[in-house]
């Protein structure tokens, strides 16, 4: 009799069953939102136009006139790289739950948020990370003539003062020239253009925003601008060499990958 | 020379008629009992459905054979029916219904409830079949036969069980039996949603050929032969098809011959022995991202990767005989098969390539995979169905073994824009042995109940060997680097930290036993309508690549319910059968679809709820069947439902044929109307989202004139853009400045309208 009973329940479970097909869900959501990228929020409104003025480590007083980045893609992650874990991988498919694919050069200067060319996409899922592409081509392309900086400005430490100016591309200039023959691999030109892992915690929702803030200060952290040599004897600007030496050069290339304090996402609903 | 293949044999043994007494009721009802206590419903003590046959004419004619003539002599032509396992049992007829238009043998399923074929792999690749909440993918879930001979292919890498119906040529199907369920102990490996045997024979007699020529370049070809002094069991037929198809690449071309001769063995028995060959090539379009067809990036209709496609062949011959020895029918089949098929599918474009330590540096290369299978089966099956009488009633008992074994070569690579294997990711060799065992007992205690189940054993070996099992190393040796290689000659040493030398295959065995019970209650009928109760478990083996040494071959089981009504009857001229079902069906290991992998990977347990609903009604001048099915499938730790896999589906099959009030040179036309009409509502995809439904109306019209006629026949008649499969997940086919990385929306697109025109003409028929 129980059994009977047991199996009467069962039936009326399969009735609603049947009556309930056509609900449900498989969990998560498919969401599109808007993406912008901006200066620190902090910036006086009128930055780009006057100048960003700060003290780096080296003790350089800094007035930077121009910062402007190239951001290939952003991309936010479901999970953190394990610490001190393997080599690099550009990208893992399946970690991913936001991406703005469509790049766009952002005026670090300015704090006015600047609107991606191209609506995001993601899931509705947690991410904890995030990356931000630096790459004007393919990610995995050998060579990328793309400027993804610009900088320029003065300095001044003691007596001492310039104005310098520089460039940075990401290409076979940053070819890692220490390779181990057992893993030619482990260290990819494409790791050389993804800055990660860059802490966050955000869960993306339709319709709502993500924004990109860069800081172009902490870029010239531990640049010791004094290293440059004068463009001519005459002048008192300085460029900033679009490779590894001098360590100032590495140093702002440093920067700009910096996965703390460089760049920080921000959602808005 | 003349073949009847007729036979006359009595299933009764007269010295065990009429010994009722209560005792002889209890030893019958024992066993039943018994079987019945070790088939549970799926999750436990949970309700199962129902009863019998599938068209009025079958119905009636099962009803015959099980209620009322057990006495009576019984006819047999060709081979002896199985008995009905309840109501999802579905012997189909195709009949009139053949004039609805089908574009191959799988089509023919559509008969039967709550089945949806999609195909996103092109002409050649098989058919995805949906059924009962169940993704049944190529045919992993649901076991195959043409004539007995079994077609899912164990161990095909690229989907386990994958079954290609293409090499039936749909005018020699004379029915099709379908078993929604695990209920029916002679169903074997792969019946975890059920199984479908289709009959093989051709009613038309004499010399048919036929040609069909229509949209996308499309011609068919067509020879069919059936001797008019034998029976429909004996012919042969081969056809030719070519088409460009629609959009971009989606061309095909296939060749395929089958042929049976049916003989008569003694008095009592008959033998068959036919061949079959098959042959094709085709074009692939696979899928492309809504969000690009949106911006009009790619054409509804359009390609990502042209080369896309596959090969496919397949050759068997086989040969069975039945025959009669005292009370118990005997049948023994033999069967030999030789299948080969290459798929090349990208369904992730640019994504999966990535960069690996060990490897040197290197771009996206692109994620096309080279997949092939090569194959050879040899397979027997054999039975004894004793029929004896007591209690008044006829009662049976069946013993039988089905035995297969498999040699399955499959390889899977990576291959590159140059078109060059940059990848290896898999290459075995397996070996897999199956050996099933059963017994099935039909007790009848009363007229009006009958009891029939018993239980399958079956044992699964596997001997595969792994030319690639070692594919990764965390220290690789720098004095000799393995760079690009796919299969390494080194593995880590934890001794001594670094690597050391190993071949790179491995050998791998492994052996189980599952034992299914399964039963049917049958009540009735009473004034046409017969109650039915069907419990079963059925498993699945698993593909080769899951196969660990010495570790248990980790089966998917199901365990399925069902309860139902089912009513049949002649109403005047006009056969009417219909059937309410109840069901719910668990499976403990579940495997969906990856398109990354490629094919279907392992994930956990789901379970299926619904209700069934079919209709038949056969006139003098129509024939008329519709069906409807409602599921709800979920994972059992979620609750989550499984995706891609539609819950509500409604099929309708029409025919009407008449003769014209028109006559030339004296002799009257005939003319015929067919429809076939599908709906399948939205269903669920990974990421809370639902697909678009489907619509599609399909059409015909066909004027027959002596031995001639012409036909008019219209695909996807209202010309509705559809998208016949649908799918979420991320790729990357470089349609945007950076990778998408993260999930979104992709398809296959449906059929536009098509227009086919068919002549036919038929020689010395009957």
């Amino acid at each position: 009799m129980a059994k009977l009973t047991t199996r009467v329940v069962a039936l009326a479970v399969a009735l609603a069953g049947a009556a309930s097909a056509c609900t449900g869900t498989t969990g998560s959501e498919i969401v599109s939102f808007e993406a912008f990228a901006s200066g620190p929020a902090d910036l006086p409104p009128d930055t780009a136009t006057r100048g960003l003025s700060f003290t780096n480590g080296s003790g350089w007083s800094i007035t930077l006139t121009r910062a402007r980045l190239h951001i290939g893609a952003v991309y936010l992650n479901r999970s953190a790289p394990i610490s001190g874990g393997q080599e690099r991988q550009c990208f893992l498919p399946g970690i991913y739950v936001a991406q703005v694919t469509t790049g766009m050069d952002v005026d670090a200067l300015s704090p006015a948020l600047q609107r991606f060319p191209a609506p995001g996409s993601g899931t509705a899922d947690h991410a904890v990370t995030g990356e931000v592409w630096l790459t004007g081509g393919r990610i995995d392309e050998p060579e990328d003539r793309r400027t993804i900086a610009d900088v320029a400005g003065t300095a001044t430490r003691g007596g001492e003062s310039m104005r310098f100016e520089g460039t940075v591309t990401i290409g076979t200039n940053r070819k890692n020239r220490d390779v181990d023959p057992a893993r030619p691999g482990a260290k990819p030109l494409c790791a050389e253009r993804i800055v990660s892992p860059i802490a966050t915690s955000i869960t993306p929702t339709n319709g709502g925003a993500l924004v990109v803030r860069v800081d172009p200060r902490a870029w010239f952290a531990n640049v010791d601008l004094g290293e440059l040599e004068p463009v001519s004897s005459e002048s008192d600007l300085r460029r900033i060499p679009d490779e590894a030496e001098p360590p100032a050069a590495d140093n702002l290339y440093r920067g700009l990958r910096g996965a703390t304090g460089v760049y920080r996402f921000e959602w808005i609903d | 020379m003349k073949f009847n293949t007729s036979s006359k044999f009595r299933f009764i043994n007269p010295s065990i008629v009429r010994r009722s007494s209560v005792l002889s009721r209890i030893l019958l009802l024992a066993p039943a009992a018994f079987a019945l206590a070790f088939a549970q419903p799926a999750r436990g003590d949970e309700p199962p459905p129902e009863p019998p046959p599938s068209d009025a004419k079958g119905a009636k004619e099962k009803e015959a054979d099980d209620h009322q003539h057990e006495d009576a002599t019984v006819t047999v032509r060709g081979r002896v029916p199985a008995p009905s396992r309840g109501a999802s049992d579905f012997n189909l007829r195709v009949g009139e219904l053949s004039r609805v238009p089908r574009q191959n043998a799988a089509d023919l399923l559509k008969l039967a409830p709550g089945i949806l074929l999609t195909n996103k792999g092109g002409d050649g690749h098989a058919e995805q079949v949906f059924l009962r909440g169940f993704d049944a993918r190529e045919g992993q879930d649901i076991e195959f036969t043409a004539g007995g001979v079994p077609i899912n292919e164990a161990g095909n890498l690229h989907g386990n069980g994958y079954a290609d119906l293409h090499f039936i040529i749909p005018e020699l199907v004379e029915g099709l039996r379908v078993i929604e369920g695990p209920f029916d102990p002679r169903q074997g490996n792969f019946a975890v949603a059920g199984s479908a045997a289709y009959d093989l024979g051709l009613t038309r007699r004499g010399l048919t050929a036929k040609y069909t020529h229509g949209s996308f370049a499309t011609r068919r070809m067509l020879l069919l032969w059936g001797p008019t002094r034998e029976s429909t069991h004996t012919f042969a037929g081969a056809e030719l098809f070519d088409t460009d198809g629609f959009g971009q690449n989606r061309g095909a071309k296939r060749g395929s011959a089958m042929g049976q001769y049916e003989g008569r063995l003694g008095r009592n028995g008959s033998w068959r022995i036919g061949a079959q060959a098959y042959t094709s090539q085709y074009k692939s379009a696979g899928v492309v991202r809504a969000d690009d067809v949106a911006s009009e990036r790619i054409g509804f209709y359009d390609t990502y990767d042209r080369r896309q496609g596959g090969d496919s062949s397949r050759y068997s011959v086989w040969g069975d005989i039945e025959t009669k020895s005292g009370d118990t029918l005997l049948k023994q089949q033999l069967f030999f098969i030789m299948r080969d098929m290459r798929l090349r599918e990208n369904f992730t474009g640019f994504l999966l390539d990535v960069q690996q330590a060990q490897q040197n540096p290197h771009v996206q290369r692109g994620d096309l995979l080279d997949l092939h299978v090569d194959s050879q089966t040899l397979g027997a099956r054999g039975s004894a169905r004793w029929r004896t009488k007591a209690l008044d009633q006829t009662q049976e008992l069946e013993l039988g073994y089905f035995a297969r074994a498999d040699r399955t070569a499959s390889s899977q690579h990576r291959i590159d824009q140059s078109g060059a294997p940059y990848l290896t990711e898999t290459d075995l060799d397996s070996r897999l042995g199956n050996i099933g065992i059963y017994g099935d007992a039909g007790l009848r205690p009363f007229s009006w109940l009958t009891f029939r189940g018993g239980a399958r054993g079956d044992i699964f070996t596997y001997d595969v060997l792994d030319a690639c099992a070692q594919r990764s190393v965390r220290k690789p040796s720098a004095a000799n680097p393995p760079g690009d290689q796919s299969c390494l000659s080194q593995q880590d040493d934890p001794a001594t930290g670094g690597v050391r030398y190993r071949e790179p295959h491995d050998r791998r065995g492994t052996a189980s036993i599952a034992v299914m019970p399964r039963g049917s209650v049958l009540i009735g009928p009473f004034t046409g309508f017969t109650a039915s109760v069907s419990l079963g478990k059925g498993i699945r083996s698993i593909d080769p690549v899951y196969i660990n040494q010495d570790l248990p071959t980790p089966f998917a089981n199901v365990e399925a319910g069902e309860l139902g009504v089912s009513y049949a009857r002649g109403v005047g001229d006009v056969e009417l059968m219909a059937r309410s079902i109840f069901f719910q069906t668990h499976v403990d290991r579940d495997l969906i679809f990856s398109e990354t992998a490629g094919r279907a990977t392992l994930a956990n347990g789901t379970t299926r709820t619904g209700w069934v609903g079919a209709v038949r009604a056969t006139g003098p001048w129509f024939d008329q069947a519709a069906n409807v099915t409602f599921v709800r499938s979920t994972f059992d730790d979620t609750h989550l439902l499984v995706p891609y896999v539609p819950d509500v589906v409604v099929r309708s099959d029409t025919a009407i044929h008449h003769e014209l009030p028109f006559r030339a040179d004296g002799e009257k036309l005939t003319g015929a109307l067919a429809s076939g009409i599908t709906y399948v509502g939205r269903r669920a995809l990974p990421f809370g989202q639902r697909s678009d439904e489907i619509f599609t109306v399909d059409a015909s019209a066909s004027v027959a004139w002596r031995m001639f006629e012409v036909a008019l026949v219209a695909t996807n008649l209202l010309d509705r853009r559809y998208r016949l499969s649908e799918f979420n997940y991320a790729s990357d086919f470089r349609t945007a400045q950076q990778p998408t990385l993260v999930p979104g929306r992709h398809f296959a697109a449906g059929a536009p309208r098509g227009l086919f025109l068919t002549l036919t003409a038929t020689l010395g028929g009957t």
